[in-house]
């Protein structure tokens, strides 16, 4: 075979290559376009599962014929939403669950500020502002640059669990300080039950369970707020160094679990369960989480991290944290996507979330609901609460995040001084500030809630 | 049939493979390095160019280095012992007893597990509080011993290694179980006669006879090592504080939770280069096979 016969053939197979890829490229083009009152809602199915909002989809469609509404979701969306972004061709409304990067979406401009909706009337109503239905202080949390970029629905509340039995036969009470926990722990290690355990392997937990709350009630929530806004020293301030001392403190003291940082968020919450370890800090999702594998008479309660006897910070400060939902930009249903959501936040059903799912929700007025057992600790933890915070600098800045987790890892482990800690802490914080290639936040704590 | 004819006519039976090879390999690779060069977050399609920049910073990372360090590190420790054990395991599902025939029953079990099986499994048997291993070592009396395997950053990788190597044994105590049947048994039986048995025959005569085999299972090991992600992911989440920290762990870091896609690239781009480099210097350094210059 000649050299021109060998070209022709390549030749060949390359041109049969484009035409079939053509087809293909067609093909696909085609399948997306539809027309018509359809709307796409995208959802993270965590503990909460996807049929509240079916329900709510099938409500929404009695009450205006002519829609539909295709609700779908998996524990990964957020893999599967990424492409459908870049390609231009997201959902109509999506709860895109913690592994999105959220800010990223706000940065590329694909969701839309939702404020000048959020000033019209709530759903069904004839005046009002829709705003005023949610909680402000989670509202504020979905900020940046003073546009408003989502929108909370449920929202979880971090603090300790006890195993409530334990507790009653030995006669003791969840602590309220620092001094009393010290104490309450040395009697529960003298029973051979490990006093705290901890999500190991996942350390937000501890950072949300131990550090932040030790630095709000050391040096105030100015001392948390400054080192999210990313204020020089911030993360090397007194407040830190002392939240650090506090957690090697209970480390070198042996009341945490041995082989708690080896284990996973499952592994160290069947500890508790199991009465091997009497408390644990995690969110007011714990219950929906191990409620395959929790005992029919097993009793949890729900109390804030104990605070220091003398600490500067109020000791009513309660962590929380939000799953937003957000409007892509170029949905192709923007307005039915909208009054969708309204539906979804009317006190209504708000209210049934709250009862059918056993969580809090971003409703104003939902808390009247009736809650089961184990929400009712935090609902009144909640309704004290002078201050509230959340951990946002994670979700700003994904690498300060991470640092900072692994910096707990390893003072967790007692491969870190309490010194070294706020030192590494603060060089991430630094790096951070230095890049310029990351938009910053500010947040500006609104009016005592 | 002429030649063209002959030529059509095996490109049509070519097509459908190549087009699919195409389109879902050559084309997806071709692309990753072209996004490599862009700062991207990979949430729109806007990306800005900015050349080697990604390459650049890699080089100047450390977590890139150390995690690539854990990547050889997992290479040659988990080698040595896959191959000291898959060699000693091939000789004996070979031979004819009761053990030997339970082993040939169970030794591909781990492989045909799902690895996140394999991960949960590993993580229940080093459990801190209720695992088999710690209650073992309890039970024997080596109570300094029972640790937090996996949460201490000395003993982690090292846990990792142990957990991948169980879940890849099988398939290469597979591969040398059938190179063995292929050696002739009139050489065995002539080294026999010749007074070399034990090692000596293993040495000179049954390993070079592998040597072929045991050079694709090198390559095969380094392409393992180098692309392990579940079990780590799974089981440390890369921790505590990095200490399992590999190539392709960063690598989800970088791009799901960071939205650093263009990096992520990069470090995809590195990391397919450093395998095929491996891969290549394995072959090289296993080049001379000592069966074929004898005579």
């Amino acid at each position: 075979m000649n050299e021109g016969m060998k070209a022709g053939r390549i030749m060949l197979i390359v041109t049969m290559l484009v035409a079939v890829a053509g087809v293909l490229v067609s093909c696909a083009k085609r399948s997306t376009t539809s027309a018509g009152k359809e709307l796409e809602v995208a959802c993270f199915k965590g503990g909460y599962g996807l049929d509240f909002f079916e329900q709510c989809a099938r409500e929404y469609e009695q009450q205006h014929p002519g829609v539909k509404i295709k609700v779908w979701g998996n524990p990964r969306v957020w893999e599967q939403l990424r492409p459908r972004f870049v390609a231009g061709n997201p959902p109509d409304l999506t709860y895109p669950g913690w592994g999105m990067d959220h800010w990223a979406l706000v940065y590329e401009g694909q969701v839309i500020p939702l404020d000048e909706y959020l000033d019209t009337p709530p759903y069904g109503k004839k005046e009002g502002k829709w705003r005023d239905t949610f909680e402000p202080s989670l509202l504020e949390l979905c900020r940046y640059q003073g546009k408003t970029y989502m929108l909370p629905y449920f929202f979880s509340m971090l603090g300790w669990w006890y195993n409530k039995d334990l507790f009653e036969k030995n006669g003791w009470k969840p602590p309220r300080t620092w001094s009393e926990l010290l104490a309450l722990c040395e009697k529960i290690k003298a029973k051979g039950i490990a006093p705290i355990t901890y999500q190991g392997i996942y350390p937000a937990y501890a950072v949300s369970g131990f550090l932040i709350p030790w630095v709000i009630s050391a040096g105030g929530i100015e001392a948390f707020d400054n080192a999210q806004n990313l204020v020089p020293g911030a993360w090397k301030s007194p407040a830190f160094l002392k939240a650090a001392q506090m957690i090697d403190e209970l480390r070198r003291r042996g009341y945490f679990q041995e082989g708690a940082n080896g284990m996973d968020h499952t592994g160290a919450q069947m500890e508790f369960i199991s009465g091997r370890a009497a408390m644990i800090p995690c969110g007011t999702w714990l219950h929906s989480e191990m409620r395959n594998v929790l005992p029919s008479n097993f009793r949890m309660g729900f109390f804030l991290p104990p605070v220091l006897d003398d600490g500067k910070g109020d000791p009513t400060a309660v962590g929380i944290g939000i799953e937003p939902w957000m409007v892509p930009t170029k949905g192709k249903n923007r307005e039915l996507a909208i009054d969708f959501y309204k539906y979804m936040t009317s006190l209504e059903k708000a209210k049934q979330f709250v009862e059918q799912k056993g969580t809090l929700m971003s409703i104003r007025g939902s808390d009247q609901a009736n809650f089961p057992e184990y929400l009712k600790e935090p609902v009144d933890v909640f309704r004290r609460a002078k201050t509230v915070w959340s951990v946002e600098y994670r979700q700003w800045y994904p690498k300060l995040g991470k640092e900072v987790e692994d910096a707990t890892q390893a003072l967790l482990a007692g491969n870190l001084t309490p010194q070294q800690f706020v030192e590494r802490l603060e060089r991430a914080a630094e790096a951070t500030r230095q890049d310029k290639t990351i938009p910053k936040h500010t947040y500006t704590r609104g009016q005592a809630r | 049939m002429t030649s063209r004819a002959r030529a059509g006519f095996i490109t049509l039976f070519l097509l459908p493979a190549t087009t699919l090879y195409a389109l879902f390999v050559v084309i997806p690779v071709v692309q990753a390095f072209a996004f490599s060069l862009y700062r991207w977050r990979g949430i729109s399609a806007n990306r800005t160019f900015i050349g080697l920049e990604n390459f650049r910073q890699l080089l100047h990372d450390p977590l890139v280095w150390r995690a690539l360090s854990h990547n050889l590190l997992l290479f040659v420790g988990t080698s040595v012992v896959i191959l000291a054990l898959s060699l000693a395991l091939a000789h004996a599902v070979g031979a004819e007893s009761p053990l030997a025939r339970f082993l040939r029953a169970v030794y591909l079990f781990p492989q045909v597990i799902s690895l996140v099986v394999v991960a949960i499994l590993w993580m229940f048997i080093l459990n801190p509080s209720f695992g088999i291993l710690n209650a073992t070592l309890k039970a024997v009396g080596l109570e300094e011993w029972a640790i937090t395997w996996l949460g201490n950053r000395s003993t982690t990788l090292a846990s990792i290694g142990v957990a991948h190597a169980w879940h890849a044994l099988g398939f290469y105590i597979m591969l040398f179980a059938a190179a063995l049947r292929i050696i002739p048994p009139d050489v065995m039986e002539a080294a026999t006669l010749d007074g070399a048995v034990g090692l000596t025959r293993l040495r000179m005569v049954t390993l070079p006879m592998l040597w072929a085999v045991l050079r694709i299972a090198l390559v095969y090991m380094a392409i393992g090592t180098m692309n392990i992600f579940s079990l780590v992911f799974l089981m440390t989440q890369g921790g505590p504080d990095r200490a399992t920290e590999v190539m392709l762990t960063y690598l989800y870091e970088q791009a799901f939770k960071h939205s650093e896609f263009g990096y992520a690239t990069a470090l995809a781009v590195v990391n397919f280069v450093l395998v095929m480099a491996l891969s290549g210097a394995i072959l090289a350094l296993f080049r001379h096979d000592p069966q074929e210059g004898r005579g």
